[in-house]
C-alpha cells in the first residue's frame, strides 16, 4: 500500500516536474511559431552515407521548404534497433523514420503511415524503382516509405595479386570451376583467395543471395518472403551446399568462422593480402573505398562467380533499395513529414548523394557526368543493369542469424549441411513475420 | 574487526616500506616483479594501441593493424572534432554522469546506515531487495524501462538518465558501504547518541569518513560504467542533442563504414576525462590521509 | 511449542518497552533514510522488471499488438536447446570465478605491500576497464587470430602446441572470450581490495611480520580474514559481471560465434527481443536469467554476507 502511494506520489512530483519543463518548451515553441510558422519535425536515422552528405541534405531540404524544421536524429546502425523499438512500441518519438528496404520494414509497418497518392507520383515519375517500400515488394500494394540509394552485391578482385599468381587481371574467373583453379594459384604464393568474415550479418546479406541467384527464380523468392519456400526444398539446400563449398574448398581465411566481414575481413582484402571479396556497391567497403587503399588501377568488380551458368538469374544482380524513409503513424505533423520523404527521392538529393556521398543513386533523372570515374565503377554500372530480387532482405532475422552461425560450424567441420538444413528450417517455423 | 575500535589512532605512515616481507629470497622478488611486469604490459598494451590506431590513416591500418607505421596523422582527431560537437556532449556525459554518480551515492549512503544502523524492522529484508535489483539483466527491462520513463514524462531528457544511472549504480554502492558499516562497532554509535548526535550528524561524521575508501571505489565503478554505457543513454535519450559523448563516438562509424582508426580517436577523446578522474581518486584511495582516518 | 513461547517472550517484550521512544525516532528515520533509494530501486528496476514479466506471458509478433498467451513463452523457451546451451555456456564461463576472486587480491596485496614498482602497477592494472568493449573486441580478434601476434609469440618461445585457433574453438571461444573479460575486469578488483585494505590496521600486520608470517600466510590468515565484507562484495560484483554485463564485449568480440559457443542467455534476450522480434520470448528468457542469476548470487550473498556479519559483530 504505502508502496503505492510513495509512488504515486514521486510520480507527482516528477509529472509537475516535467510540466514546469515543458510549459518552458511550449513556451519557446509559441514564440518560434509566431515568428515564422515552421514546423519541425524529427527524422530518425543512422545517417545512411555519412556525416557530410546528411548536413547538406538537411541544408537542402530545407532552403527547399522554407516551412519545415528537421532535426536529426541520429542512432548508429549497431544499435538502430534498441533505439527504434521502444519507440514503435510506445508510439512516440519522430516523424520520420529509416529502416531497411524488405523484410526489416514490413515487420515494422504498423508504425508507419501508407503513402499517400501525391508522393506515389513523385516516385513514379523520379525512381527507377520503388518497391522495397511497398508489401511484397509489389508497387501495387501497399507502401510505407520511399528510398533514395541502390544497394546489393558484386565481388571485388585485387589485379596486383591476380597478376602476382600468374592470372589474367583482364579475365576474372567467371564460373565455379574456374574460381577454384585461381584459388589454388593464389594460395601458392601465400595469400588469401576469398577474404571472408562470418559473424553478424554479412553471410545472410552479402553472401547468400549470391549463390541463391543460381538456384532460385523471383518466383521461388516471393515464396520465401512469405514463408512458403522451405528450406528442406532442393533448391534451398543447394544453396547452402554452395555457401558450404566456399570454404570446404579452401577459398577463404582461416579466421573466417570467427571474424566479421566488416571491418575485419574487408580490411584483409584492403590490406591486398587477399585476392578476391564480396562485399557491396554503395556506402563503404566499395570500389570506391578499396580503390583508395589499393590504387584504382588495382581495383575491379565483377559478378560473382556462377555454379549454374544458364540458371534463369545467375547473369544477374541482386539490387536493393539501400534504405527507405517513411512517416510515423503517430505524426502530429505528417503533412511536413512527407515533404521530407518526397525530397529524398528528389533529383537534388540524388545529385547530392552521388557527388557527396559517392553513393549510387536510385534517381532516374541524374546527370551521369556528375558520378566518379573509375574503372570498377564502371563495371559495376554495366552489371546493375539486369537487377533482380535482394533474396538476403527476404531473411528474417532467425533466419539470417541460423544462416551466420550454421556456415561458421559447417566451416570448421562440426556441422553438416543436412543439420544445417533441419537448423534452418526451425528458424523459418520461429519467424514471427513468416509464421 | 576489534583493531578498528578507535576512530583516533596514530597517525602512522599508512604503508611504510614492506619489501622485507618477501623475505630474503631474492630471485623471488625478481620474479614477482617480473610477473606484475608482464600483466602491466599486458594491461597497459590496449591504450597504446587505442593511441597508435588512432594516429594511423585508414589503409596504414588495414596493412598493419597491429605494429607501428612510419607516417602517423592527427587527422583522425581533426575529423573526430568536426563531426561530434564534442564540447555539448561533453555537457551532456558531464551532467548525466556526475548527476547519476552523486544520487546513487548519497542514496546508498543513506541506505547502507539505515539498514546497518538503525534498528528498523524489515532491514534486512530491504537490503537483499536492493541487492537482489543489481542481477536484473538490462537488456530484459528495456522496453519497459522506456514505458516507465515516457509515463513521467522524462524522455529525451537529463532528469530520466541520471535517475537510472543512479537506480543501476544503487545496489552495488549499498553493499559496499553497507559492508564498511557493519566493521563500525555498535557501541561507538550508541555513544555518540547518548552524546547527542543526531543520526545525520553520526551519519557524516563518523560513519562517512570511515567509507571514503568505499565511496572512492565505487565512485570509479560507477563513474567508469555511467561514462561509457551505450545502451541506457541510446534508449532514454535516443539520437537527441543531449545524446552522452559515448553515443557521439559510437556515431562515428556509419552503417557500413567502419573506420577503426576515426573510431580510436573519438575514444581517446572521450577517454582522456575518464583516466584524469582516475588519477585524481586512485590517489584519494591510498593516500595515507584516509587511511589515517579510518583507524 | 506452547511451553517454549512464554519463556521466550517476556525479554523481547521488556527489551522494546525499554527502547520504546527510541525506537519510534529510529523508525521514522529509518524510514527518511531508506526511501530515496527505495523508490529509484522501485520506479527504475522493480516497475520495469514487472512489467517485463507481464511482457513474458504475452506473444508478440514483431510489433502487432501482443495477445495473452498465458505460459506459452516459457513452454517454447524451454523446447528451444539454444536456450539450454546458452545456460551451459553461462556455467561453464561461471567456473572460472575463483580466478576473479583469487587473482587480483594477490596483486592487491602485492602493491600494498610495495612490491618494487608498485605506483605504476596500481596505476597501469586498471587501465583496461576504461578501454571501452568496441576497441576491446577489435583488439582481441586481432590478437588472437589463427596467424595473429599471440600464436606469433608462443611458436617463437617454443610453445607451438599452444598456439591454437583460439577464436574458432567451441571452449576456446568461450574461454578467450572470459579471459578478455576478467583482462578488463580484474583491475576493478585490486582497486577494490586496495580501497579494503586501507583500512586495515597497521598492528595486526606488524604483528604478523614480527612473528615471522610469509606473504601467503599473512594473506591467508590476516588478510582474508579480514577483507570478508569486501571479498564478498567482489564475488557478487563479478557473478553479475560473469553473467549479465558481458554484451558488450560479446557483441564486440564474437557476436556469440562460432555457432553458439559464446552464445549467454544475455546475448540470447538481446538476439530475441531486438532481431527476432520476439519480445514475449525474449522477456521469458530475461526472467529465468534473473531467477538464475539471483539464485546463484543468494548462494554466494548467503556466504559472505553471513560470515562477514558475523565477523563484525
Amino acid at each position: 500500500m504505502t508502496m503505492i502511494e510513495t509512488t504515486g506520489r514521486l510520480r507527482g512530483l516528477l509529472r509537475g516536474l516535467s510540466l514546469a519543463c515543458a510549459g518552458l518548451a511550449l513556451a519557446a515553441t509559441l514564440q518560434g511559431a509566431v515568428a515564422e510558422e515552421v514546423t519541425t519535425i524529427r527524422v530518425l536515422n543512422w545517417e545512411p552515407g555519412g556525416t557530410k552528405y546528411w548536413t547538406e541534405l538537411v541544408a537542402a531540404f530545407e532552403k527547399a521548404n522554407p516551412d519545415v524544421k528537421v532535426e536529426l536524429e541520429t542512432v548508429p546502425f549497431d544499435r538502430y534497433p534498441e533505439v527504434q523499438g521502444p519507440y514503435i512500441t510506445t508510439k512516440s518519438g519522430p516523424d520520420v523514420m529509416e529502416n531497411n528496404a524488405g523484410l526489416e520494414l514490413f515487420d515494422r509497418r504498423v508504425a508507419y503511415e501508407p503513402l499517400p497518392a501525391d508522393v506515389l507520383d513523385e516516385a513514379k515519375a523520379q525512381l527507377i524503382t520503388y518497391s522495397g517500400g511497398c508489401l511484397g515488394f509489389d508497387t501495387t500494394k501497399t507502401c510505407y516509405g520511399l528510398p533514395f540509394g541502390y544497394q546489393g552485391n558484386v565481388m571485388y578482385y585485387n589485379k596486383a595479386v591476380l597478376k602476382e599468381a600468374g592470372l589474367d587481371p583482364a579475365n576474372p574467373p567467371k564460373t565455379w570451376d574456374e574460381m577454384d583453379a585461381a584459388c589454388a594459384k593464389v594460395k601458392a604464393i601465400g595469400k588469401t583467395c576469398l577474404a571472408l568474415g562470418l559473424s553478424g550479418i554479412f553471410p545472410a546479406y552479402w553472401d547468400f543471395p549470391e549463390i541463391a541467384r543460381n538456384y532460385l527464380t523471383e518466383e521461388d523468392m516471393r515464396a520465401m518472403l512469405s514463408g512458403g519456400l522451405p528450406w528442406t526444398d532442393p533448391k534451398m539446400v543447394n544453396v547452402l551446399k554452395g555457401l558450404a563449398s566456399i570454404t570446404e574448398k579452401g577459398w577463404a581465411n582461416a579466421s573466417a568462422p570467427s571474424i566479421t566481414m566488416l571491418p575485419d575481413g574487408a580490411d584483409i582484402f584492403q590490406s591486398g593480402n587477399a585476392a578476391f571479396a564480396g562485399t557491396i556497391i554503395s556506402d563503404a567497403v566499395n570500389w570506391s573505398a578499396f580503390g583508395a587503399a589499393l590504387g584504382d588501377e588495382n581495383v575491379g568488380a565483377m559478378r560473382w562467380p556462377t555454379l549454374v551458368a544458364d540458371a534463369p538469374l545467375a547473369q544477374s544482380f541482386s539490387g536493393i533499395e539501400s534504405s527507405v524513409f517513411g512517416v510515423t503513424s503517430w505524426s502530429s505533423k505528417k503533412e511536413a513529414a512527407f515533404k521530407f520523404v518526397k525530397f529524398m527521392a528528389s533529383t537534388e538529393n540524388a545529385t547530392l548523394l552521388s557527388t557527396v556521398a559517392g553513393g549510387i543513386s536510385l534517381n532516374k533523372n541524374v546527370d551521369p557526368a556528375s558520378l566518379p570515374k573509375s574503372e570498377a565503377l564502371s563495371q559495376i554500372l554495366e552489371i546493375i543493369k539486369k537487377p533482380t530480387l535482394h533474396s538476403g532482405v527476404l531473411l528474417s532475422g532467425q533466419e539470417a542469424d541460423a544462416l551466420a552461425r550454421g556456415w561458421q560450424e559447417v566451416a570448421l567441420g562440426r556441422l553438416t549441411v543436412d543439420d544445417w538444413t533441419a537448423r534452418m528450417q526451425a528458424a523459418l517455423e520461429a519467424s514471427p513475420s513468416k509464421r | 574487526m576489534s583493531v578498528r575500535t578507535s576512530p583516533v589512532a596514530a597517525a602512522a605512515p599508512a604503508m611504510p616500506a614492506r619489501s622485507a616481507l618477501f623475505g630474503a629470497s631474492a630471485l623471488g622478488r625478481w620474479l614477482v616483479t617480473l610477473l606484475l611486469t608482464v600483466l602491466a604490459v599486458a594491461t597497459l598494451y590496449p591504450l597504446f594501441f587505442t593511441l597508435l590506431t588512432s594516429l594511423k590513416s585508414r589503409s596504414d591500418f588495414a596493412q598493419n593493424p597491429l605494429g607501428f607505421t612510419a607516417d602517423l596523422t592527427l587527422d583522425n582527431y581533426v575529423a573526430a572534432f568536426e563531426r561530434m560537437n564534442v564540447p555539448r556532449l561533453l555537457l551532456n556525459s558531464v551532467v548525466t554522469t556526475a548527476g547519476g554518480l552523486l544520487i546513487s551515492t548519497v542514496a546508498a549512503l543513506f541506505l547502507a546506515y539505515a539498514v546497518t544502523k538503525l534498528r528498523i524492522r524489515g532491514g534486512n529484508l530491504i537490503f537483499l531487495f536492493i541487492i537482489a535489483m543489481l542481477v536484473i539483466p538490462s537488456q530484459v527491462i528495456i522496453y519497459p524501462l522506456y514505458e516507465t520513463i515516457l509515463t513521467f514524462g522524462m524522455g529525451g531528457t537529463y532528469q530520466g538518465l541520471i535517475f537510472t544511472y543512479a537506480a543501476f549504480g544503487l545496489p552495488l554502492g549499498t553493499y559496499l558501504l553497507a559492508a564498511y558499516f557493519r566493521a563500525v562497532p555498535d557501541d561507538l554509535i550508541e555513544a555518540a547518541r547518548l552524546d547527542g548526535a543526531g543520526e545525520l550528524r553520526i551519519l557524516f561524521s563518523i560513519m562517512l569518513p570511515v567509507s571514503l575508501p568505499a565511496i572512492a571505489a565505487i565512485s570509479i565503478l560507477n563513474f567508469v560504467w555511467m561514462w561509457n554505457d551505450l545502451l541506457l543513454p541510446l534508449v532514454i535519450m535516443g539520437g537527441s542533442d543531449n545524446k552522452t559523448l559515448m553515443v557521439g563516438v559510437s556515431l562515428l562509424s556509419g552503417q557500413y563504414d567502419v573506420s577503426i582508426p576515426l573510431v580510436s580517436a573519438g575514444l581517446v577523446i572521450a577517454l582522456a576525462p575518464v583516466v584524469l578522474v582516475y588519477f585524481v581518486f586512485q590517489r584519494q584511495i591510498l593516500s595515507g590521509a584516509i587511511a589515517g582516518a579510518v583507524r | 511449542m506452547v511451553a517454549a513461547s512464554p519463556a521466550a517472550a517476556p525479554p523481547r517484550v521488556r527489551k522494546t518497552s525499554r527502547k520504546r521512544p527510541l525506537m519510534r525516532r529510529e523508525l521514522l528515520i529509518g524510514i527518511l533514510f531508506v526511501l530515496p533509494g527505495l523508490a529509484l530501486a522501485i520506479l527504475f528496476k522493480l516497475v520495469p522488471l514487472i512489467r517485463g514479466f507481464v511482457l513474458s506471458l504475452y506473444e508478440t509478433r514483431g510489433f502487432e499488438d501482443p495477445t495473452f498467451a498465458g505460459l506459452a513463452n516459457y513452454r517454447r523457451m524451454i523446447a528451444d536447446p539454444a536456450v539450454a546451451d546458452s545456460f551451459r555456456n553461462a556455467l561453464v564461463a561461471f567456473a572460472t570465478l575463483p580466478v576473479w576472486i583469487v587473482l587480483p587480491l594477490v596483486l592487491a596485496f602485492l602493491i600494498f605491500q610495495r612490491s618494487p614498482g608498485w605506483t605504476i602497477f596500481r596505476a597501469a592494472f586498471f587501465l583496461p576497464y576504461m578501454i571501452a568493449p568496441i576497441v576491446v573486441g577489435i583488439m582481441f580478434r586481432q590478437i588472437l587470430a589463427p596467424e595473429g601476434p599471440l600464436n606469433a609469440l608462443l611458436t617463437a618461445v617454443g610453445l607451438a602446441p599452444l598456439a591454437i585457433e583460439w577464436l574458432n574453438g567451441p571452449t576456446s571461444a568461450l574461454l578467450s572470450l572470459t579471459a578478455v573479460a576478467l583482462w578488463s575486469f580484474f583491475g576493478l578488483g585490486v582497486l577494490t581490495y586496495l580501497s579494503g585494505l586501507a583500512t586495515l590496521s597497521e598492528e595486526v600486520l606488524e604483528a604478523a611480520r614480527l612473528d615471522g608470517a610469509g606473504f601467503w600466510r599473512m594473506l591467508v590468515s590476516i588478510v582474508i580474514p579480514l577483507l570478508k565484507p569486501v571479498i564478498g562484495y567482489w564475488t557478487v560484483l563479478c557473478t553479475s559481471g560473469i553473467l549479465i554485463w558481458m554484451f558488450p564485449l560479446i557483441y564486440a568480440l564474437t557476436r556469440g560465434g562460432p555457432g553458439s559457443a559464446t552464445v549467454l542467455p544475455e546475448y540470447l534476450v538481446f538476439t530475441t527481443t531486438f532481431q527476432f522480434l520476439d519480445r514475449g520470448t525474449g522477456a521469458a528468457i530475461g526472467m529465468a536469467l534473473f531467477v538464475f542469476v539471483a539464485l546463484v548470487s543468494a548462494l554466494v550473498v548467503k556466504r559472505m554476507y553471513a560470515e562477514g556479519k558475523a565477523k563484525a559483530r
